[in-house]
Order: C-alpha cells, then structure tokens, then sequence
C-alpha cells in the first residue's frame, strides 16, 4: 500500500474544501448540542424525576448507529446537509447532557446558599455563579463531543455528504488507498487541532481554576 | 465553493436547517413528495447528482462540462446513492439533473413496461415518469446490466445463458448491489421471467470491488456488472446472454426537473449524447478506475479533445 | 409527516413479527447471531488489550500520559476511513470489521481502567504493602477490586459503541443487523432500515444490562 504523493499535491485544494465542510458539519452540530442541552441539564439538576428520563433517553439513542440515523432522516431533511447536522447533534447530546449535569451537580450547596443569601436571583445565580464554576466539567465534554463530531462526520458520506468522508468511498471503489489515508490523516489533524484550541479556550474563560492549580 | 472563514461557515450552516426544512419535498416513506420546490430556471444553475459508481461520475461531470460550456452554473455532487435515493432527491429538489439509463429507469418508474426499442422506451418514459421530472433525448452510449460468471463456472455448470441458470436452482449464490434484489432488471426479473431461483442473494456494490472480488474469491457463482466494465474482458470472465430480453436496452439518457429543462440544457446534452460513445465511456471509466484519473479531469479533457467546450 | 412516522412504525410491527422475516440466511436470527459474534469478539480482544495495557499504566503510574493521549487520538479515528484502508490492504476478508472495532473499543477500555486504578486511595496500597504484600497481590488483592466498578464502566461503555458500529460489516459485504441498515438504504426501504436500528439498540441495551448484572454480581461475591 504506497501512497500517491503527487495524488496529494494535485488535490491540496479539494482537500482543503473537504477539510472545511468537514469542520463545519462536526462544529456546527456540538453548537447546536450545547443549545439543546443546557436547557435540558438545568432541567435535568433542578427537577430530580426527570433527570434519569432525560439521560436514559440520551443514552438510548448513542446505541442507535449513526448510518441508520442519517437514513432515517432522508424524509425530513433529504440528501441536505441539514441532515448531517441533525445525525449529528444527535449524538453530541449523550456526552454534552450527562457533563453539564455533572457540572452543575458539582457547584458546592454552600456557594449556591451564599449567592442566595447576598439576593441574587436564581436566574442569576444560574448565569453567574452555576454555570461559570460547572464551566470546566461542561467543557470536558464539549472536547469529547467535538472529537466523536469530527471522526463521526464520515459516516455522512453514505448520504452524499460526509465531508473528508468523501475520501473513503471514493478511495474504496476505486482501490485507491492515497485518498483514503489523506482523509484519516485530516480527519485526526482536525480533532487535535480543534481539541487543543478547546483546551487553550478553557483556559481563557476559567481563569480562576489557573490560580488554584499554581 | 467559495471560501468563508470558520464563524462565518459557521453561522451560515447553522442557518441552513431552517432553510432547508422548508425546501426539501421528500416527505413520505417512498418519496413521493411535490414536485418543483427549487428554485426557477437553468439561469440559477443547475445541481448534478451522480450515483454511487464510476461511470455515473463520469457521466456527471460530462454534463457539466459541457452546460458550464453553454454558460450554465453546475455544481455537481457525487456518490449520492442509488436509483432509489437519487429519483427521491430529485423530485424533493435537493438535485436537479441526473445521469440515468433508459431500461433501468423505465422499469424504476414502470415495473411492469414491456417496451423494449428505444423509441418506445422513450415514449413510455415521458408516460411513466412522475409530473414536474422529464427525461432528454437518449445518447448512443449504452451501458447495461450483465449476469456474469467466470469461466470455470460456466463450464462447470453449462451456463451460456440466463435461461441456463433455473437449471441449477437452489444451488447458485449472486451478488449484486442491494437494490438489485428487489429491482425487476435483477432478481425479481430473472425469478419471472427465467424461473432462476438462486441458494442466496449476498449485497454487495455496483460493478465495484465487492462483487469483483466475490467472484474472482468464488464466494458468488453470478455477478451482476456493467457491460462497460473493463474487468469483463480482463478476467475472462462470460457474460450470459439474454434470449427472453429481461434487460433492456440501457442507452444513457439525461433525467431532469422540468424547471431547468429549457433550451440551452437541452441543446448542450443532446450535443454531448451524440458524440459520447459506449466504447468512449467505457475508456473514461478505465482511465478512473485504472489510472486513478479524477472523473472531472476525464470528463473536462474528453469534452475538450471533441470540441464541445473551449 | 406524523402519517409518515405512523406509517413506518406500523410498517415496523409487521416487518419485525413476520415469520419469514426470521428465518433464513437474510432472516433476523441469523443476523442477530452474525451481529453478536462481531460484537463480542471485538469487545473480547478489545479486552484482552485494554485491560493488562489500563491495569500496567495504572499500577506503575509510567507511560500514562502516552497511553490517555493514544486514546483520544484512537476517539478521533473515523471507524469509515479505517475499514476501508483495511479493506483495501487485506481484501475481502473479516479484518476491516475487527481492526476497526478494536480500535474503537481498547482507547474507552484503556483510559477507565486507568482512572478506575489512579483513583484507588494510596493509603490503602500503602498499607497493603506495609502488611508484607508483594506487588502483583497489592494489584490483584487490593487495586483491581477497588478499580472494578470504572473498569465495568469502561468495557460496558466499549461494548455500547461496538454493537453500534459492527453495522459497518454490511458495508464490506458481511452481515450483522447492519445488512438491513445498508440494504434498506439503497433500497429506499426505511422500514428496514428501522427494524435493523431497533435491534442494534435493542442488542446493545440488553447487553449493557447483562453487564451491570454481571457487576452486581461480582460486587456480591466480593463482599460477601
């Protein structure tokens, strides 16, 4: 199995598109997963009955595969990249529910109490206190959910899109191993590169869990 | 595709779900929806879907070539699926032109059509196909289905036709793309008009390395190929020939919405299908598979050399 | 749209109660067999490397940054990409399939045995040692029963994601449930598509059940 160098140099553009579209698909759907389930987690940590609801029915759909997922959104969305996201999103939410849950279990009773005793309104309290201390919990599971995004993208090429995808069924029917390795090759730069842009963002946005760790 | 940045892609694609929700027609379960929800004429440009194997590709880009010649946008999305999944989109409005086969497609549309002459296959078409879809004038290329096996096995078992195969019902295996098991140009067709029951149906690709690789590995006895697949000749491999004429004539033929069906399409497409041959398609899908060519590549200098683009 | 979603649920019921649906090669007996035999040999092998792999880094504490950053490297994999680059190296062969849920399955293994070994109290291997304990029985004695629950948790987890994706071995020409995931696909045949999505959820949480059943059971036994 020899790799086609000047396969490479000819299709720099076309792996540049495909890196691209591959990026958005998987972002774009840990976006909208973040959306869905912060409302959810709230839900989830304030009201004790639904919260095993909420993440049993979570898990039940990771054990759903993805390729049928996408098939059976054909109806809906068609052969749209709509129909990508959605799969997608799909499976952010597993990971994205239970670590915003846990993040917010973890805010300590006492500092909710004292936010409560200085006036602060829930929502508030919520906005301001909750979410920032639960914001590292919450982010461990936005990098798991961006990387699973970003290896999981291809299976979209079985539906015509699929991004860097692409890459494997061509390669596949034509016995042509350079694609394929090109788009195994991107597909794990991209989760590195998202990963450590997370990793530098949470340290941006918790400053105060630095000053602990020094 | 033009380049945006990151959070601008970003933003853009998470606007898509609502646009698109509202676009998209395929909304039962065999994909019957309305019809004509894209956008206007030729003008807006015109998206090419291909199916999910090298000639439709090439054929793809063909069509493209020569529409961006008459000043016609083309995207064109390759690898889309099937027939099944193809002829949905395109009456959903995902796509908007696509690269079919006269006797596959009638039988898609018409299960039960006995037309067997182009001329009468075109007729029946522009019958049977659904409102707000069209098919153009066919091209000489053709391309049909094939029941192949290798040489050992028709001597083995005395097979030189399809009629040959009821013979030795229950003990044969064929492979073959999925949906080939329930399409009449496949499984049903041999069963009710040849009587050929085979000992199993395994799903495989089309005319790709699966079924190849099963029958060159003996883990088919049939393989259903393209008849412009190289690798016929290649193996040695017989092809079995069809007294009852369950498959029909297989010229290429442009199926299109009615919305982008206007002049300049037709006049670029008739063009091309009169100038493309089988024995042309079948080197452009060898220069694909063999020498790993990209099918826009092929089709782009194919054009060129006849003089349909510039 | 809820006429369609009827519909295909309706469509459901009598796809999966059909006789024939049942039997034969292409029938859901045998490809439910087809899909645990997948399923569980790679979660086995994905076992019998993750576990020594997890149990090793985590007693002697060396190699475990390496190994937790080779696992999320393994997450980010596409399970796709490496079924066909094994394809086309081996062939027509089962090697896809099981390279690629290995893959999928050691990194989850690996990094919960790991935790479930680091999270075991120092105090406790100390005093292990201090009563004259060599270091294999501080492993086997004292670590691996406490880091027993994470690692469950790691090989349920595992084997979760694998019954998931053995769906690919339709895609390389074998069966599995996968086979009606991938035929209903080029077939138009949502209903098939669904049945086999229910069954691979169906599998998948019944074996998740099994497995905690297991766990309670051996939590049982050790306490008792």
């Amino acid at each position: 199995m020899t790799i086609d160098w000047s396969w490479i140099g000819d299709h720099t553009d076309d792996l540049t598109t495909l890196s691209v579209s591959h990026l958005q698909a998987a972002l774009t759907a840990v976006f909208l997963g973040l959306l869905i389930s912060l409302p959810l987690a709230v839900v989830a940590h304030r009201i004790r009955p639904l919260r095993g609801l909420l993440l049993g029915l979570s898990n039940v759909l990771f054990t759903i595969p993805s390729i049928a997922v996408f098939v059976l959104l054909l109806p809906v969305s068609g052969l749209t990249r709509t129909t990508t996201v959605i799969g997608l999103t799909i499976y952010t939410l597993v990971v994205l529910l239970r670590n915003t849950v846990e993040g917010l279990d973890s805010v300590p009773q006492k500092t909710k109490e004292a936010a409560k005793a200085m006036g602060t309104r829930p929502l508030r309290t919520l906005l301001t206190v909750e979410l920032p201390l639960a914001l590292p919990v919450i982010m461990a599971g936005v990098r798991i959910a961006t990387v699973m995004s970003i290896s999981l993208v291809s299976v979209a090429t079985y539906i015509g899109d699929g991004g860097l995808g692409q890459l494997f069924t061509d390669g596949f029917q034509r016995n042509f191993p350079t694609p394929v390795i090109a788009g195994v090759v991107l597909t794990l730069l991209l989760a590195l590169v998202a990963d450590a842009l997370l990793v530098a963002l949470q340290y941006v946005l918790t400053p105060w869990t630095r000053k602990r760790g020094a | 595709m033009n380049r945006r940045t990151l959070l601008g892609g970003l933003l853009a694609a998470a606007s898509v779900p609502a646009l698109a929700a509202c676009s998209s027609g395929i909304t039962s379960l065999e994909g019957e929806g309305s019809v004509g929800q894209g956008s206007g004429s030729s003008k807006d440009g015109i998206t090419i879907g291909t199916a999910n194997f090298t000639e439709n590709q090439v054929l793809g880009y063909l069509y493209a070539a020569v529409l961006e010649a008459a000043g016609v946008k083309t995207t064109v999305r390759p690898n889309l699926g099937t027939r099944e999944i193809l002829i949905p989109a395109l009456k959903g409005g995902d796509i908007d032109l696509l690269p079919e086969y006269q006797g596959a497609l009638l039988h898609y549309v018409a299960p039960k059509a006995t037309a067997t002459e182009e001329g009468e296959m075109q007729n029946a078409l522009t019958i049977a196909l659904p409102a707000g879809l069209q098919v153009l004038p066919y091209g000489m290329a053709e391309d049909s289905d094939a029941f192949v096996v290798t040489r050992e096995t028709a001597e083995k078992y005395g097979l030189t036709s399809l009629a040959d195969l009821a013979k030795q019902n229950g003990k044969l295996v064929i492979g073959a793309a999925a949906e080939v098991k329930t399409r009449e140009v496949g499984a049903v067709g041999l069963k009710d008009v040849y009587g050929v029951e085979f000992k199993e149906f395994k799903s495989l690709d089309s005319s790709g390395p699966l079924v190849k690789g099963a029958l060159k590995k003996g883990d088919v006895d049939v393989a259903n190929l393209f008849t412009t697949d190289t690798d016929i000749q290649a193996n040695d491999w017989v092809v079995l020939t069809d007294p009852k004429n369950l498959i029909p004539g297989q010229h290429v033929v442009p199926l299109i919405a009615d919305r982008k069906a206007d002049a300049t399409v037709r006049k670029a497409l008739a063009e091309l299908g009169n100038v493309l041959t089988t024995k042309d398609l079948t080197e452009l899908n060898r220069q694909v598979d063999k020498d790993k060519k990209d099918p826009e590549d092929v089709a782009d200098a194919y054009a060129k050399q006849k003089g349909l683009t510039k | 749209m809820p006429d369609t979603v009827y519909e295909l649920f309706t469509n459901l019921g009598s796809w999966l109660t059909s006789a024939e649906q049942w039997s034969g090669p292409d029938g859901i007996g045998h490809r439910l067999a087809e899909h645990l035999q997948y399923s569980l040999l790679a979660t086995l092998i994905a076992a019998a490397i993750g576990l020594p792999l997890g149990l090793l880094i985590g007693h002697t504490g060396r190699g475990a940054f390496v190994a937790i950053n080779l696992a999320s490297f393994g997450r980010a994999l596409p399970t796709v990409g490496l079924v066909v680059l094994v394809f086309l190296a081996s062939g027509l062969s089962m090697w896809p399939v099981y390279v690629a849920l290995v893959a999928l399955a050691v990194p989850a293994i690996v990094t919960n045995t790991y935790a479930g070994m680091t999270a075991v109290d120092p105090d406790v291997k100390d005093a292990a040692r201090g009563q004259g304990m060599r270091a294999h029985q501080v492993l086997f004695q004292v670590e691996l029963p406490l880091a027993l629950p994470l690692i469950m948790t790691g090989l349920r987890l595992a084997l979760i994601q694998v019954v998931a994706t053995a769906t690919i071995a339709a895609y390389v020409s074998f069966g599995g449930l996968g086979r009606y995931v991938f035929d209903g696909l080029a077939q138009r045949d949502l209903v098939q598509v669904l049945g086999g999505a229910v069954l691979v959820a169906v599998v998948a949480v019944v074996l998740d059940l099994a497995l905690s059943g297991l766990q309670r059971f051996l939590f049982r036994h050790r306490t008792a």
